[in-house]
């Protein structure tokens, strides 16, 4: 059977940071799974290839742009959709990222909003019922 | 058992970003960066800025040691920019071991070799007769003689590395370029626009990051740092990759430091310059009641790694 769910993977190395992201994405109807470091991600993306990867730079082991470089290498990973999410605010950054296929690069924090935009603009799912004022459009 | 070597560390070039051979700077020095740590006749070079010319012709002047390792922390031409002049990789029998970011030993030799070539420079890498091995670190971790050798990701334009160097009991941390302070100064920018969940999480996510960083430098013997700007300076340079020099000194006394070294200095200050930022360093450390001894990251200086 297959799982229609699109499925979110963010790698950073901040816990608070996944929370953040768990959040941001609870009223979507995503799977979301988070990883602490290129390593532990890096076994999941050989095997799979989710609809949108949230990638930090500063990370132990691995900078996010050298984890990003080696993913593309994986054929099923040249397409996957990647927003990289930083408090690393470089014009070579935002260089090599783009380079490397990048869709967006945005600067920490972000807002439980802004990540769920992010996740409906780069995947097919429709932004959740209205309900608080923080939800609400501008 | 004792020995008459001194093992030591000495700094070689302190500037950032471009040579100040200025007669008002001299003081301090006008050498990009380069330091060197000699233990037990083993040699590790931070970095190959200009001052690795002058240090390729000491060694050039002795015969006992014939190898060194050189680390570097990233590719900008302030770090690099002195290999082609290291006279002892274009000497045969000597043997020339170069680390840096990079995904295979190719990709290093790629980035090392880019910047001499036509029409930039007259000879190639292939007129380096040493015997040149580029290495891999394993799981982020580096060994060379008695130097254990760690690498972390700091923030600097592209992937830059500090390392944190252990060796006869003792660390000493070398981060030539790091903007410290970053993510403090843009969540201060948002906080307004933050409901106080986002607050919550985010603040915590700030603590978390800053207990990351410490521990990279956490109880160093010696800490060489990014000290490139003034409060003033840095805050029209934010987001270009270096510190003010305020934010260090804090930092390193945070962490526990025992010896901070000012480092990578702004070419454009001159020695009375970075004497007024070492007297305010000094002050703070004062104001903060902490033990850290805080110098200035002068040529010439040398370390006795024993007596730390």
């Amino acid at each position: 059977m297959t799982d229609q769910v699109p499925t979110i993977v963010v790698v950073d190395d901040s816990a608070t940071s996944i929370s953040l992201y768990q959040f941001s994405v609870e009223p979507l109807a995503v799977n979301f799974i988070g990883f602490k470091s290129p390593a532990e991600a890096f076994p999941y993306l050989q095997e799979h290839q989710p609809e949108l990867l949230f990638l930090d730079i500063i990370m132990p082991g691995m900078d996010g742009l050298t984890f990003l470089r080696r993913l593309r290498a994986l054929p099923h990973q040249k397409d996957t959709p990647v927003i990289m999410v930083t408090s690393k605010d470089y014009a070579q950054d935002r260089y090599i990222a783009k380079q490397l296929g990048a869709l967006d690069f945005v600067i920490k924090p972000l807002r439980f909003k802004e990540i769920r935009d992010l996740v409906c603009k780069h995947t097919n799912i429709k932004q959740p019922e209205q309900n608080s004022e923080q939800n609400s459009k501008p | 058992m004792s020995s008459d070597t001194l093992n030591y560390l000495r700094f070689w070039g302190v500037r950032g970003s471009y040579p100040a051979p200025f007669g008002s700077h001299l003081r301090v020095g006008g050498n990009t960066s380069c330091v060197e740590l000699r233990v037990d006749n083993h040699i590790l070079i931070c970095d190959g800025g200009t001052g690795i010319i002058p240090l390729g012709n000491s060694l050039m002047a002795q015969k006992e040691i014939k190898e060194v390792t050189i680390i570097l922390t990233h590719y900008h031409w302030d770090h690099i920019s002195g290999l082609p002049f290291f006279v002892p990789a274009f000497v045969p029998g000597w043997k020339v071991n170069i680390f840096g970011p990079g995904d295979t030993m190719e990709e290093i030799e790629r980035r090392i070799s880019g910047q001499m070539m036509d029409p930039y420079f007259p000879v190639e890498v292939e007129t380096w007769l040493a015997d040149i091995h580029y290495l891999m670190a394993n799981n982020s971790r580096l060994d060379y003689g008695p130097f254990s050798i760690d690498m972390f990701n700091v923030h600097h334009p592209g992937s830059t590395f500090g390392y944190r160097i252990q060796v006869h009991g003792k660390t000493i941390v070398y981060a030539s370029d790091n903007e410290l302070s970053f993510i403090d100064k843009t969540i201060e920018d948002r906080k307004g626009e933050l409901d106080s969940q986002e607050w919550q999480l985010i603040n915590a996510m700030q603590q978390e990051e800053r207990s990351k960083a410490l521990e990279s430098i956490e109880n160093a013997h010696v800490f060489v740092h990014d000290a490139q700007y003034t409060p003033e300076d840095y805050s029209k340079k934010r987001g270009w990759g270096h510190s003010c020099f305020i934010d260090t000194v804090n930092f390193a006394a945070d962490a526990g430091v025992k010896q901070l070294y000012l480092f990578h200095v702004d070419p454009n200050y001159n020695d009375m310059k970075i004497e007024d930022l070492h007297r305010a360093s000094v002050k703070i450390v004062h104001q903060r009641d902490s033990s850290m001894e805080c110098h200035i990251a002068r040529e010439g200086l040398i370390v006795d790694i024993d007596k730390l």
